[in-house]
């Protein structure tokens, strides 16, 4: 009988014979005729308009016989699969203009996924016809003068504004204790059109420009001399923890740490200290006990919790004879105490209480002349002392706050603008309460308000516009750069540049530098956080207790020691008897492995996928790494995770693999398959469109208008639990299902041998795995090592467009546009002749089109709005 | 001007039956301030002159259906057995449907899209992030015509600091997920996480003293750096192409509606007080997260600092644990594996958890006397609820909405209401009108739903 239209195309292609089709069927081959397609282009097919073949001409002669051959099967003569037709045209024309189809047309034809059945598989020639006329036509692309796209204009999203704000005031600020997350678009929080401005944020702002300028902008021209330290300047008294320092102390474990300081002259010294509390986000109940000492003599000693960020302060008046002097603290967790008076059993939870020493101030001689400048003065004034004649003082306000806009604008300032601030400046320093600093300071506040800080405005370079796109002037290139790989403003040297006008001669020199520079841990935590969700770990919950198969009976355990405590309470542990014994220490044992899996195993598997990256970026590697390679980054704790021996101690370290291991390349991390998971066990769906979003850059499948019911068709597992296998098997039945699932699932199901936790397993629970399977372009893997070399050695081509993509959007800010295909095929060219290299990467994206340029303001804006 | 105001509030006191101790809320003053202005019809005011008052609160991924609605009689079922005391002050309501949270041509993605229908009634567009737009809320509908009368217009909080980075639901922008209101089709207004910044709103920081202090000289401040930055917002706006200008256009509009906030603040110089500590930050347990931001509604409308407010317990699609009730599995898997009846009872228990904290808050309002004399439930019209209904199917039909309090006496309660199938949105246009605000039509309302 004759089936659905759905039926014939989806069933076929699911229920073919495959044994012969182990190479990949299309994305190789579609590859290079990609190169054939844009040479061509760039040849005398512009010229088509000119006279010689119009577009509708080839559609006529050369695109619609392809596609009556290979697709009206399912997409025309009224069939409509996946609600996609082809051939209901209101002329050439109508067709032409529809570039939003034809470029689904190309991304699935690209990425093998259609035509789905052997048969109907389309020649290179055809795909390179079809290729070629989809750019010239329907996307009117120009290779000669390739179009920016579309901008938005782009405010600084939470990282950016915090390390802005860090460079430019030269103070420490927490923006993540202040501002909310960035929505993100397109897979990253810097896409400028997902990015809100909403009431509260402009009010938090408002907040932020106070406390900042409160923090870092000096209110007078002159103190008594004094030495600041933080938290950094007191180390661990045991030599042995060089690490330790009272930046940070963690709450509930005991920490000495002390400074010596040393004073030229005998006299009368305050000593200021400021210690702070801090907490993350979520409150914990845990307290300790801190003590200070000062040679030796106690000063305080304060009982102190979780807080956000709450400073307390101390004031003590010492006369020192000249010479060194010691400041000591004493670090003590408390431990609760249970009702019996027993010290409680704490749960291992992670730290999420701290104790810092935020500022030790030493000011003096006291009742002496001398006097200094306040710390950061030289940052924001330029002179020795404010003038005292007011006519000179404004002056003086203009030349301060001119050098200041510039800085924090990221562009020179006009004129008005700075009189408007120094107005603000003047009308508070000239209150009777008020320094001329303080009132430089308010003018300040204004500024950091102001939009030109707030967000990247941007202007194309004067005269040099070509048919309606110009470059941008190198002072927005110069933040375009900076944005790009250290998440923050311009440093002087790029500045420097940028006004010379020699920016974009050493583009590539400058590239190397930030990339060589501590500031482009930025581009990692944030464009490598979001694309391969580095960022999340964290944040996973994940249930080792029941990944791990022990929940039902710690369960019972813990129930059996806290009523054996309770009862017991003349009973020590001594009187235990055997049973009791074994029964706790079993207990015990299931708490040891469980507190194994805490914050620090977390943040190594973090930090396994960002030093592969950071590998790959500095050895020259090639980025296929990424998906398959023999090596990778393990402390102790993360190698005893992964059943890998011979790794010893906490820290992380390139580690060469066992030839056997399943490890090595992204899809094996911890980190992934973690935050690819259910709470208390592995979802194949998820791991499967983690892959084809994030490696393959497979395009999503027609969704399916109505999600039907499981239920009828799982029923036939009466007497059992179907395995995780089988009930998408039955998914798969339908056809609707079928087109999305046959796409993730297989991918999803050679990554079962990891469970929730990225531990390698045979069996989930009484089932065994099956990792064998079979891509959606055809080609069959028996397990996850297969399918990776399949990924590197058949998919490459598919990964490095896939990553040009990803390193695009969050380069230039916005979502890839069909005016973009000429720009990124380029761009994989250039990646793909190095080598698939990282840098060449990175200079192809800085020199590319949307990078370098914009659409011309002036371009009336029917051409502006094509898209 | 001073001749109404006092008529207004002998009116008042005459209502209330209160003959001393006139209470100090700044609201009274200020409605009759605004209705001078406007000579409006009654603005979110009920019968006796006090203020009336309106929130959302959003549960995620649907209800368990076999737990939620009630037995005839309006015998409450299991999962809302914890309002039993409450239940003469509020309705259950059946037969609304959320018709643009449906699938329709967009396909996967019903979370986000549920999220973003629920209060908008509209269709989110679907995009990864390029052009997103839905529809004005509810509450912003509200806010943008009443709000005025309270130092802040309305309040949006949310209880979920869960994100996940990269994408979100099958290809709908993260803006979808995360925010209930939006204040235009195109705009979603964040909503605040951290409890005490959302006490520093209403009541600012540091000691009541200093804050009055200060306020002449913050206040002056402020405008002066508001002045700065609009005239500079002029500027780039002249810079900016048209099509890059849009964003901008938003910022904009935000330093105008700040602008006048902070005029308005003028007339709210007494900031509330209150004799709550400020809340440190964010609790580790969920459930105490939750009572916490119920407690900062709660402080918001008994001190009449605003009158409408959006609170988001977990965005839809909320794959959270609940440990402490012996739930290790995540709520969003639990809700599609519903055929085990042993997890079905898991997705009804979280649903039950859901409302044990909805019924503490809804109890704190009841025992909290308003200026009227009735209690601050009595005076409120509370939407409980989502846009999904059977979380295992994504069905958006005949969902699960709880409606609060008696809105001052005008709507009947202690309910349980099957409405004809109609849309979510005729709720809103009715409750819209109690608020004084008269729409025709809002979202894909097609009428009103009675609620006398």
């Amino acid at each position: 009988m004759y089936s659905s239209p759905s039926g014939r195309c989806t069933n076929r292609f699911w229920f073919t014979d495959h044994s012969n089709c182990t190479s990949s069927k299309s994305s190789r081959r579609f590859f290079c005729l990609l190169f054939v397609a844009a040479i061509s282009l760039q040849g005398s097919k512009i010229g088509a308009k000119d006279g010689a073949v119009t577009d509708a001409e080839i559609y006529e002669s050369k695109i619609k016989p392809i596609l009556v051959q290979h697709c009206y099967d399912c997409h025309g003569y009224g069939s409509a699969e996946g609600n996609f037709v082809l051939d209901e045209f209101d002329s050439t024309e109508d067709a032409i203009s529809q570039p939003e189809l034809w470029w689904r047309v190309v991304k699935n034809l690209r990425a093998g996924v259609m035509p789905p059945t052997e048969a109907s598989e389309l020649s290179d020639e055809e795909l390179e016809t079809i290729y070629e006329w989809v750019k010239a036509g329907p996307f009117k692309i120009d290779p000669e003068n390739l179009d920016p796209g579309p901008v938005t204009v782009r405010r600084l999203n939470r990282a950016e504004y915090g390390n802005t704000i860090r460079e430019l005031m030269g103070i420490d600020f927490d923006e993540k204790l202040l501002f909310p997350p960035d929505d993100s678009g397109h897979g990253f929080d810097n896409v400028a059109d997902a990015m809100m401005v909403s009431p509260l944020l402009l009010e938090k702002y408002l907040q932020a420009a106070e406390l900042v300028v409160e923090r870092a902008v000096p209110k007078v021209t002159w103190i008594v001399p004094r030495q600041d330290f933080n938290g950094d300047d007191f180390k661990s008294v045991d030599s042995e923890d060089a690490r330790l320092n009272g930046r940070r102390l963690d709450g509930k474990k005991a920490a000495e740490v002390q400074r010596e300081v040393s004073i030229e002259e005998t006299g009368r010294y305050l000593v200021n200290i400021d210690i702070k509390q801090h907490g993350s986000f979520e409150f914990d109940p845990a307290r300790y006990q801190v003590t200070c000492t000062i040679d030796g003599e106690p000063r305080f000693s304060v009982e102190l919790g979780w807080d956000e960020n709450k400073r307390t302060s101390f004031e003590y008046d010492e006369n020192w004879e000249a010479g060194k002097h010691k400041i000591y603290f004493q670090l003590e967790p408390v431990i609760p105490l249970s009702e019996t008076g027993e010290p409680m059993i704490e749960e291992n939870e992670g730290t999420s209480v701290s104790f810092e020493i935020d500022k030790v101030s030493i000011e003096g001689p006291l009742g002496t002349e001398r006097r200094v400048h306040p710390e950061n003065y030289e940052r924001f004034f330029t002179r020795e002392a404010p003038p005292a004649e007011p006519a000179e003082q404004r002056k003086y306000a203009e030349e301060c706050l001119q050098r200041f806009a510039t800085h924090a604008f990221r562009r020179r300032v006009e004129m008005k603008t700075v009189a408007q601030l120094a107005d603000i400046a003047e009308a508070s320093y000239s209150r009777p309460d008020m320094t001329f600093e303080a009132g430089i300071g308010r003018a300040m506040v204004a500024a950091l308000v102001s939009p030109k800080f707030l967000f990247r405005i941007e202007a194309t370079a004067d005269g040099v516009a070509d048919r309606g796109y110009a470059p941008v002037d190198e002072i927005s290139l110069a933040s375009r750069l900076s944005y790009f790989l250290w998440s923050s403003m311009p440093d002087e040297e790029l500045w420097k540049l940028a006004e010379a006008g020699k920016l974009r001669e050493q583009l590539p020199q400058q590239v190397d530098r930030m990339l060589a520079d501590d500031k482009a841990k930025a581009f990692v935590s944030n464009f490598v956080g979001q694309w391969l969700r580095t960022r999340d770990v964290l944040d996973t919950a994940v249930d080792p207790a029941v990944v791990l198969g022990y929940s039902e009976e710690l369960e019972e355990l813990r129930e059996w020691v806290s009523e054996r405590f309770r009862r017991g309470r003349g009973r020590g542990r001594g009187e235990m008897t055997d049973e009791e014994t074994a029964k706790f220490a079993r207990y015990r044992e299931i708490r040891s492995t469980l507190e194994r899996i805490d914050d620090d195993l977390k943040r190594a598997m973090r930090r396994e996928t960002e030093m592969l990256v950071e590998h790959i970026v500095n050895s020259d590697a090639n980025l296929l790494d990424v998906v398959d390679c023999d090596y990778t980054f393990l402390n102790e704790k993360l190698a005893e995770h992964y059943g890998i021996e011979g790794v010893k101690g906490r820290d992380m370290r390139l580690v060469k693999l066992p030839a056997d291991s399943p490890r090595g390349g992204v899809l094996t991390h911890a980190s992934i398959l973690l935050v690819t998971s259910n709470p208390t066990r592995t979802s194949p769906v998820k791991r499967g469109l983690f892959v084809l979003e994030n490696v393959l850059g497979t395009p999503a499948p027609p969704a399916p208008g109505v999600v039907p019911e499981l239920e009828e068709s799982a029923n036939r597992f009466k007497d059992r639990e179907p395995t995780l296998r089988e009930l998408l098997e039955v998914h798969r039945e339908s056809d609707l299902c079928a087109s999305c699932h046959a796409r993730m699932d297989p991918i999803g199901f050679a990554l079962e041998n990891f469970d929730a936790l990225g531990m390698w397993r045979e069996r989930d629970g009484e089932a065994v795995i099956e990792p064998q399977g079979q891509l959606v372009t055809g080609e069959t893997f028996e397990d996850i090592k297969g399918l990776k070399r399949l990924l590197r050695e058949q998919h490459a081509e598919d990964f490095y467009r896939c990553i040009t993509e990803k390193m695009l959007i969050f380069a230039i800010g916005r979502g890839i546009e069909y005016s973009d295909e000429h720009t990124v095929d380029q761009i994989v060219g250039q990646l793909k002749e190095s080598g698939g290299k990282f840098r060449p990467l990175v200079h192809a994206i800085v020199t590319s089109a949307p990078f370098q340029k914009q659409r011309i303001p002036s371009v009336p804006e029917t051409m502006v709005s094509k898209q | 001007m001073k001749k109404k105001l006092n008529l207004s509030r002998r009116y008042f006191l005459r209502g209330s039956g209160l003959a001393v101790a006139l209470p100090a809320y700044a609201s009274l003053g200020h409605t009759s301030l605004a209705a001078d202005e406007t000579v409006a019809p009654k603005l979110a005011e009920t019968e006796t002159g006090a203020p009336l008052r309106m929130a959302f609160m959003s549960i995620p991924n649907g209800v368990q259906q076999d737990n939620w609605f009630p037995e005839d009689g309006f015998q409450l079922n299991n999962t809302m057995k914890p309002l039993e005391k409450l239940r003469d002050h509020l309705q259950v309501i059946g037969g609304l449907d959320h018709i643009n949270a449906t699938p329709g041509p967009d396909g996967a993605g019903d979370h986000a899209r549920a999220g973003a229908t629920f209060l908008t009634g509209m269709r989110a567009r679907k995009t990864a992030g390029s052009d997103i737009q839905c529809g004005i809320s509810v509450d912003q509908v509200a806010a943008q015509q009443v709000g005025k009368a309270t130092r802040l217009p309305s309040l949006e909080l949310t209880s979920d600091l869960i994100r996940n980075s990269g994408s979100c639901d099958s290809g709908y922008a993260c803006a979808y997920q995360y925010n209930l209101s939006w204040s235009s089709a195109t705009t979603p207004v964040t909503p605040e996480a951290n409890p005490r910044l959302v006490f520093e709103r209403l009541f600012g920081s540091g000691t009541p003293t200093e804050r009055k202090q200060n306020f002449e000289a913050r206040q002056e401040s402020k405008k002066s750096v508001l002045d700065f930055v609009l005239e500079q917002s002029r500027d780039v706006q002249r810079q900016l192409a048209a099509s890059d200008r849009r964003k901008f256009d938003e910022y904009y509009a935000v330093v105008r509606d700040l602008e006048q906030r902070v005029e308005n603040a003028e007339r709210f110089r007494d900031p509330p007080e209150t004799e709550q500590d400020t809340p440190a930050g964010i609790p580790k347990d969920f459930g105490d997260y939750m009572t916490l931001m119920y407690d900062m509604l709660l402080l918001a409308f008994k001190t009449d600092s605003t009158r409408i407010a959006t609170l988001l317990l977990a965005y839809d699609g909320s794959n959270r644990t609940f440990p402490h009730l012996g739930i290790r599995e995540g709520h969003h898997w639990l809700t599609h594996s519903q055929r085990e009846q042993e997890l079905a009872e898991k997705v009804a228990r979280i649903d039950q958890y859901y409302i044990e904290h909805l019924a503490a808050f809804l109890q704190k309002m009841q025992e909290t006397e308003d200026v009227d004399g009735n209690s601050l439930l009595h005076n409120s019209m509370l939407v409980y609820g989502g846009a999904i209904a059977d979380g295992n199917r994504h069905t958006h039909e005949n969902l699960p909405v709880i409606l609060a309090g008696h809105a001052g006496g005008a709507i009947s309660t202690g309910r349980f209401y099957q409405a004809e199938k109609q849309p979510m949105s005729n709720l809103f246009v009715s409750m819209l009108e109690l608020m004084g605000v008269s729409v025709n039509q809002f979202g894909d309302s097609n009428g009103k739903l009675s609620l006398a």
